[in-house]
């Protein structure tokens, strides 16, 4: 039995190790896009600096200056690491390709997901590596303690909540044509609920609340708040609330799956 | 297991397809009462497929090979019908029938493509679980068959296509299926290539006893590599025989493309017995030979000695000649009372 699931898990561990490969080839692009971190994160510490009047002790919820530029790093960083698998999805559907997954001994939910997180890996890293060296030269390095370590333990569920998120979108390319205009709105309300452009703490009041019951702040929030403002009593917390949410959407994924792979018009000769 | 590696009853899959007309008024209309058509891509198809054969499976593009290749493998859940391959339901069990069934697609690469294929196999080895020693063995074995040496380190995107259908069907044979469907595997390739695949998958056929499904609308396909014919029109199974018969009654008829050098030797005309002729521009003769009345060498010999050649090449009829051929001796067949084997 034993020997069986290292086989199993063998198998998804070889797809996560190969797309880390095949990304590899997609390097220069993946700097490329860096650059775009550069310019926004430039503005935002322009921005940010006139907000806290070049005054570096001043706090804002809780928040110095420093800690919020950081703050930006680790949740664009999170950000621009999420492979686009919506596209890619739509993509198997509308060329075909499906049928190369659906036909080997391996879960298609399961496939999509070593492999999201296989090239998330790499992304993540090229873009912490760019951030920082940015936030590094113009901010110094905060007294991060434990946070960096907290950062990487939440960020593994960051990505799969992520991953189910836009999974159950991606999916709807079993029965739409089109699944950009709900990407398009994903993405939005991650870059506003889910905390990303400001940390939860600098909305109002019923918004936090409605926040917390959203799984959005468990992909930037939860992570990039660990990281700059560490709190041991909340890392638990934390990270029952994600896995929590990674449970109930893996639920919703993997129904929606079942249902759409019956209605599936596999396209192409 | 059965005694038949396939065995399909009444399948049938239909599709509603959008019905939309042009203009914009149309669009709009459509977006609030769009009008679906069905299409019967595959209709009642019945097969019986013994371990070990080799079938073609035949028909123009849109025929529904395809579709009937994806509902074997379990891809599409078919609207009615039954079918048992190796034993399994294939939609209902395709994680369990996965590991036993092989398959190439000729228009879809299962290699990584910016990657070289030894880390296709690799992952391969990984998903179909096989064990590490077993795997080496093979794989080297398959290397030297299908002559991948000096081009497994290649990444994919570098491969001609002929390299790259070779290291896609040897990944395919890496797990030993029982079972392998190739669907248009060698469309694109130039004849050499062709010929050299057809032989390859042949081999492993009979060295291993590994069941070939195979579709085209290449009929050159199958006279190398397939001992049975099954012809697919329509959705439907319209001939179902040995590929001897089906080379003796239907594909008897060659086509001979002559260019020739001047311009005045179309005034000759061909007098031959089964052999009939057609302009197609002024140096351009197409020549259909009936190969059961006159040998295809005999007209080769007669043309190099009357003609001035640019060029000269054999093709087999396309595909929509075979069926409509099949479909006349129906006729004719139904005609004269005559009944079929």
């Amino acid at each position: 039995m034993n020997n069986r699931l290292l086989l199993k898990w063998k198998k998804y561990e070889a797809v996560g190790i190969i797309t880390l490969r095949h990304q590899f080839a997609y390097i220069t692009d993946l700097l490329l896009r860096s650059v775009f971190l550069l310019l926004i994160l430039y503005i935002f510490i322009q921005l940010w600096q006139a907000a806290y009047q070049g005054d570096a002790d001043a706090v804002i919820a809780g928040f110095s200056l420093q800690q919020i530029i950081w703050y930006l790093v680790f949740a664009e960083a999170i950000t621009m690491a999420k492979p686009p698998i919506g596209a890619k999805i739509e993509e198997e559907v509308k060329s075909g390709d499906i049928a190369v997954r659906l036909i080997r001994p391996l879960s298609y939910v399961g496939f999509h997901y070593m492999s999201y997180m296989g090239e998330a890996t790499l992304r993540f890293f090229i873009h912490l590596a760019v951030g920082s060296s940015i936030a590094l030269s113009f901010m110094g390095a905060p007294e991060f303690g434990s946070g960096l370590a907290a950062l990487f333990m939440l960020s593994i569920g960051a990505f799969t909540v992520a991953f189910m998120l836009h999974m159950i979108i991606a999916l709807f390319a079993f029965w739409l044509e089109e699944t950009r205009g709900l990407e398009f709105v994903m993405q939005k309300l991650q870059f506003t609920v889910g905390g990303m452009l400001l940390p939860l703490e600098m909305m109002p009041e019923w918004l936090q609340r409605i926040c917390a019951w959203l799984p959005f702040q468990t992909v930037l929030y939860f992570p990039a708040k660990m990281a700059v403002a560490y709190d041991a009593k909340l890392l638990i917390p934390y990270l029952a609330i994600q896995w929590g949410w990674v449970v109930v959407l893996a639920v919703v994924v993997i129904m929606t799956y079942r249902t759409g792979v019956k209605k599936l018009h596999v396209n192409g000769g | 297991m059965g005694m038949y590696a396939l065995e399909v009853q009444k399948l049938t899959k239909t599709f509603a397809v959008k019905q939309k007309k042009a203009g914009f008024k149309e669009s709009v209309r459509s977006l609030f009462k769009p009008q679906w058509q069905v299409k019967e891509a595959v209709k009642n198809v019945d097969l019986l497929v013994k371990p070990g054969e080799t079938v073609a499976f035949l028909g123009p593009n849109g025929a529904g090979k395809s579709t009937t290749i994806k509902m074997l493998t379990g891809i599409l859940h078919p609207t009615s019908g039954d079918a048992q391959v190796l034993g399994c339901n294939p939609w209902k069990e395709r994680g369990r029938l996965a590991f036993r069934i092989g398959t190439v697609f000729g228009q879809k690469s299962q290699l990584w493509y910016h990657l070289p294929p030894a880390d296709s196999f690799e992952l391969m080895s990984r998903v179909y679980e096989l064990r590490r020693s077993d795997y080496l063995i093979r794989r080297d074995l398959l290397i030297e068959r299908f002559e991948l040496g000096a081009h497994l380190q290649t990444p994919v995107r570098k491969l001609s296509l002929g390299e790259r259908m070779r290291c896609e069907i040897a990944v395919a044979f890496l797990h030993r299926p029982q079972l392998l469907f190739l669907d248009e595997p060698t469309i694109g390739l130039d004849v050499i290539i062709k010929q050299r695949i057809r032989e390859l998958i042949a081999e492993l056929n009979r060295e291993e006893g590994t069941t070939v499904f195979l579709t085209s609308h290449d009929p050159g396909d199958i006279e190398r590599l397939c001992k049975r014919a099954i012809i697919i029109h329509h959705g439907g199974v319209i001939l179902d025989d040995p590929v001897d018969r089906l080379k003796r009654e239907v594909l008897k008829y060659k086509t001979i493309r002559l260019k020739l050098r001047e311009q005045e030797q179309q005034a000759m005309s061909f007098r031959m017995d089964g052999v009939s002729a057609a302009y197609e521009d002024s140096c351009t003769i197409l020549l259909s030979v009936d190969t059961n009345v006159t040998r295809i060498e005999t007209v080769l010999a007669f043309i190099v000695e009357h003609y001035t050649l640019e060029d000269v090449t054999i093709e087999d009829p396309p595909m929509e000649e075979v069926i409509k051929h099949i479909y006349a001796s129906e006729k004719a067949n139904l005609l004269l009372g005559a009944e079929g084997e």
